[in-house]
């Protein structure tokens, strides 16, 4: 996982966010390499979405048949 | 004849002084707010990151641009929306098409290649939101469709595909058998093909061909490079690829609605992507919600309007689905009336989508401007006898005062209809509303005495 897909877990770790506040705390990066971080971690499968439509990623990783 | 296309239309809009070229760089994430203040549709001619793109959005998103897009005035749209959905033209296949001029296969056919952008504060992620959407089934042929899509990784996007529709029903098919439906996205396509794709034909016909006879001209069609699909040879953009046999598992918004209203998050099935083609000098097409979406929608509600009034021996006149109803729960329609046919067309237009409220007028209202239509609703309505309501009707999950959410998962809300009858009552003669009228307007002038 590249630098900036692990921070994006680690901030997802602390709490749970809007995708838009992950963005904002990336602005400094390019899109294109923000958007390929952002499919590192999708693919990671272990995000979570709370019901307000926020991004979450359990410390001790995701419950067994969690969702894609 | 060859038929308009994107740029045709783009050409139309800046020709009537409807479109603003925005020519310093702009980063992606700012693509949406900055439309969401120019009052004119806006085109980008540079994107920061994206040297070989340009992107353009909020075409549509009022009345007369979508009205400059179909070539008619704006009281004309639903009946030349009708006109065209009753004449359609087959589309023809070409062989060279300019959405191919450039083709990036396997691990080419990169998504963040594209300036996919954030519109919304709580969209699950960015979205690719004005797409006309190809698939087939073995039995029931091709289909088109809009359907919005979410970025997840370079090479796979979620699709909204929850609601009842016939690329859903062609993919519960596949799903069934546990095979991939191929789909192809074709983005920046005329308003008309995307009216097209709105508009809800029968499963047998295809929508391709409607859009010809709006045209007037056949749509020019080119096979894809690697599913068996056809899309417009004019289009900007094109993704090919397949939907996977996951069924609806995959976490998909929320989306800034075009009831103006941030949805929920959703569970969805995820498209891969196969290979993306596109032009040289490609332009990315944002429709931008809600207003883009919600007059897109127009001439499909007015026309169905217009249908079922008809259906019913009811003469409509005028038409409108008022853009504060999102285009879409309100239609307003004067009509010449014969006894009872107020309430005819009532029932007629409740019976239209999901239209929670609707309004009849006679002939003499002009139901554009507001005044009008209150003076009627004031002085041709008695609560008692003049307004309907009709409870336990289909209605739609984003409406939340359909309270959805209590319903649980996979349930379907019911709505409440109105219909207001603001024609002149019987037995009330028609010179009880005669308006003022001034004496000697005409022979005198105001300019005369300044």
């Amino acid at each position: 996982m590249s630098p900036l897909a692990a921070h994006i877990v680690r901030e997802l770790e602390e709490r749970p966010r809007h995708f838009s506040e992950i963005v904002e705390s990336h602005l400094d990066v390019p899109w294109r390499d923000f958007l390929g971080a952002w499919g590192e971690v999708r693919a990671a499968d272990i995000l979570q979405r709370d019901d307000g439509g926020h991004y979450l990623v359990p410390k001790d990783g995701p419950p067994p048949g969690s969702k894609r | 004849m060859a038929k308009e296309g994107f740029r045709d239309f783009l050409r139309r809009l800046e020709e009537a002084g409807e479109l603003r070229r925005i020519k310093k760089p702009v980063d992606p994430r700012h693509l949406s707010a900055l439309m969401a203040q120019a009052r004119e549709a806006t085109f980008f001619e540079s994107i920061l990151g994206y040297p070989e793109w340009r992107a353009a959005g909020a075409l549509v998103s009022t009345r007369r641009r979508l009205a400059i897009g179909m070539g008619c005035a704006e009281g004309d749209i639903a009946p030349r929306f009708e006109a065209g959905i009753r004449q359609p033209i087959e589309p023809r296949l070409v062989r060279e098409a300019p959405v191919q001029e450039v083709v990036r296969e396997g691990a080419d056919a990169d998504l963040t290649a594209i300036p996919i952008p954030l519109m919304h504060v709580k969209d699950g992620g960015p979205y690719i939101s004005g797409t006309l959407v190809v698939s087939r089934d073995p039995q029931y042929g091709r289909n088109v469709g809009s359907y919005r899509m979410m970025y997840r990784t370079p090479r796979e996007t979620g699709i909204d595909l929850v609601s009842s529709s016939d690329m859903r029903r062609y993919y519960q098919r596949a799903l069934d058998q546990q095979r991939p439906l191929e789909i192809a996205v074709a983005i920046g396509v005329h308003p008309y093909e995307m009216l097209a794709a709105s508009y809800k034909a029968p499963i047998d016909v295809d929508e391709f061909a409607i859009a010809g006879g709006l045209h007037g001209a056949p749509v020019e069609l080119v096979r894809c490079r690697t599913v068996d699909l056809e899309v417009p040879a004019d289009a900007e953009v094109v993704l090919e690829g397949e939907l996977l046999p996951i069924g609806w598992t995959a976490d998909e918004g929320p989306f800034g609605e075009f009831s103006h209203i941030t949805g929920e998050v959703k569970w969805n099935p995820v498209f891969r992507v196969r290979c993306v083609t596109h032009r040289r000098d490609p332009i990315f097409y944002i429709l931008q919600m809600p207003w883009e979406n919600d007059w897109l929608a127009a001439p499909v509600i007015e026309a169905a309007g217009l249908q079922a009034l008809r259906v019913a021996s009811v003469e409509p006149v005028a038409i409108r689905a008022p853009v504060g109803s999102c285009c879409y729960w309100t239609l307003v329609a004067s009509i010449r009336k014969r006894p009872g046919e107020g309430k005819n067309a009532l029932l007629a237009l409740l019976s239209v989508a999901e239209v929670k409220l609707a309004i009849v007028t006679d002939d003499d209202i002009n139901i554009y401007d507001p005044d009008e239509l209150d003076w009627a609703m004031t002085f041709r309505v008695q609560a008692d006898q003049d307004v309907l309501i009709v409870s336990g009707a289909r209605g739609k999950h984003i409406d939340p005062s359909v309270r959805a959410g209590a319903l649980g998962k996979g349930g379907l809300p019911t709505t409440a209809k109105l219909g207001i009858d603001a024609t002149i009552p019987e037995g009330v003669p028609k010179e009880h509303y005669e308006r003022l009228r001034y004496f000697a307007k005409d022979a005198v002038r105001l300019e005369d005495y300044l």
